[in-house]
């Protein structure tokens, strides 16, 4: 055994540095033209203020949901026909028995139509309640506007999902819930009626309405979310997030203004000295964060 | 005093960069913890919603536990009767419906309301222009979102509770229309009226009072001054050849039951 041990410690160092260079030489390659790890170091190996709370969870809780309906929406788009035809052996519309034969045959089929048709609240409530915390920090001011509008855009475009998914099972409560959504459309003025046409595809909801549905449900919209978490995700990287506006430790929260002592201001935490005139806006004492 | 606005907003960015820097704590692996932690509570609440909507439905699925039925039957474009009713977060635009229901103001509910509320929300960063972001120093922004969240709850909560009058109990009315509209004891429009009860024509229409009132569907109570059964016939088995493209065709219901529905309108002349 004695003998053993240094003999390994001899060869591993060489072993490894092959195994190394065989791991990394095509992320190198891949590196040397697209900087992914400078990318990935942006976005991991940030810094964030330290009084960062739990509400600021809610942002990347409402991308974890959207996540799940990707992947459990890719899952029921395998096995989910959209069609309005009566299924010979069933005797009930295909699409239809498509989602029945989903929840009551397909493995765990049940479990992946659940947790689509209920993510969807999820993400709707997660949406709702992340544009509040926003709002409630102020945090869509400057220089975070860009980043608060393709926020309500992904809103408006999480709203149209569940406006066309709804209509894909095919029974009572979608049909009409949807003829009616479509009559709606068709009030507004100059495009509403043009619209209602589009999407009912015909003199009546039928055919047409389901696959016109499905193509914006699963290729259109869903297209434009990714696109716009990416830039939404894209902003907060590059212009951080905002420290909770109560805190006493805020990030950029004002500083007296001018220290008389000759010390250079702004980057300083003040000494207690000169803020006198402002007492609620900085908090004197401790030995500041910079550790 | 007098510095611009944009110069103290991107001073005080810079200290913000500055502050996060020199104070700020890593965010990975230390914020993203946070995240990873909620992100599983996302997933787990979603596996059980799923689980309670299944295992709490029998009956193969037609039957709901607490979260509702899997399915309801089939679409069927037949059927008139079924009151629409969308998913729960649009129920405050189903509600605002009810409230601008007539015919010239339905579109403020429709297009106008939401239309209103998108440029508003897209605008806000461009409106609210301070820099203060503390709640208690933005009273106005406060108030807004305060009476902005309980008018959407309450207008969620009235669509959600919001009850179409259904055929059965519309029916008991029947005897009290005849009175009114004087055609007491006349067979033919007394069987019409009741199949216009029954049949959901009151899930969009108005008469005497009763009725949705949606998409801008007209009030009928005097439908009877304007035309003739003759006409009516015509109309309700093709209102689309009349202009109407948003009514569909009744002519399934038979033409025994059209006649006695044509006669009932036509004795709808207004009612005393």
């Amino acid at each position: 055994m004695a003998t053993t041990v240094p003999r390994r410690r001899k060869v591993k160092p060489r072993r490894q540095k092959l195994v190394e260079q065989a791991v990394l030489a095509p992320l190198d390659w891949v590196d040397e033209r697209t900087a992914f790890v400078k990318g990935t170091k942006w976005f991991l190996f940030r810094h964030v203020p330290r009084d960062v709370s739990w509400l600021q969870t809610l942002g990347s809780a409402t991308l974890t949901a959207f996540i799940v309906q990707a992947l459990t929406g890719a899952i029921l788009a395998m096995y989910y026909q959209p069609s309005a035809a009566i299924d010979p052996q069933t005797g009930k519309p295909v699409a239809y028995s498509s989602i029945q034969s989903i929840t009551n045959d397909v493995t765990l089929g049940w479990l992946v139509r659940g947790m689509h048709r209920w993510g969807a609240s999820v993400f709707i409530i997660l949406l709702f309640l992340h544009m509040g915390r926003v709002f409630l920090f102020g945090a869509y001011k400057y220089p975070r506007e860009l980043t608060w509008i393709t926020g309500v855009l992904l809103l408006a475009t999480g709203m149209l999902m569940g406006f066309t998914g709804y209509l894909l099972p095919w029974d009572q409560t979608a049909y009409w819930a949807t003829a009616v959504g479509i009559n709606l459309n068709g009030t507004a003025p100059f495009l509403g009626p043009w619209l209602a046409q589009f999407l009912a595809g015909g003199p009546e909801i039928g055919n047409y309405t389901l696959a016109k549905f499905y193509a914006i449900h699963m290729l259109l919209l869903p297209g434009a979310i990714f696109a716009l978490i990416g830039v939404h995700i894209y902003l907060v990287t590059r212009l951080g997030v905002t420290s909770p506006p109560w805190s006493k430790e805020e990030a950029g929260r004002d500083r007296p203004p001018k220290v008389p002592t000759g010390r250079r201001a702004g980057l300083v935490r003040p000494s207690g000295d000169g803020d006198g005139a402002r007492p609620g806006l900085v908090r004197s004492g401790g030995s500041g964060g910079a550790s | 005093m007098a510095r611009e606005l944009g110069e103290l907003n991107r001073e005080g960015f810079a200290r913000y960069k500055a502050d996060v820097k020199n104070e700020g704590k890593p965010f990975f692996p230390r914020a993203i913890l946070h995240d990873t932690i909620m992100s599983l509570v996302v997933v787990c609440v979603t596996v059980g919603l799923a689980a309670i909507w299944y295992y709490g439905s029998s009956n193969k699925g037609l039957t709901g536990g607490v979260l509702g039925p899997l399915y309801a039957p089939p679409a069927d474009p037949g059927t008139t009767s079924f009151v629409p009713r969308p998913d729960w977060y649009f129920y405050f635009l189903f509600y605002l419906l009810r409230i601008f229901k007539w015919p010239e103001t339905v579109f403020i509910a429709t297009v106008g309301i939401p239309t209103i509320c998108l440029i508003l929300l897209l605008g806000l960063p461009f409106y609210d222009r301070r820099r203060e972001r503390r709640p208690s120093r933005r009273p106005v922004a406060m108030i807004a979102a305060v009476l902005t969240v309980l008018s959407m709850a309450v207008l969620t909560w009235k669509g959600a509770t919001a009850n179409e009058a259904l055929g059965s109990e519309l029916v008991l009315l029947v005897p009290k229309w005849a009175h009114q509209q004087g055609f007491e004891g006349k067979e033919l429009p007394t069987k019409g009226a009741t199949l216009f009860a029954q049949s959901g024509c009151l899930n969009c229409h108005t008469y005497l009072g009763q009725g949705a009132g949606q998409l801008g569907a007209p009030n009928l109570s005097a439908i009877g001054a304007t035309n003739d059964a003759a006409f009516f016939l015509q109309y309700i088995q093709n209102p689309a050849a009349f202009g109407n493209k948003v009514m569909g065709s009744y002519s399934y219901l038979g033409q025994p039951n059209l006649h006695a529905l044509a006669a009932f309108l036509a004795a709808s002349k207004g009612g005393k």
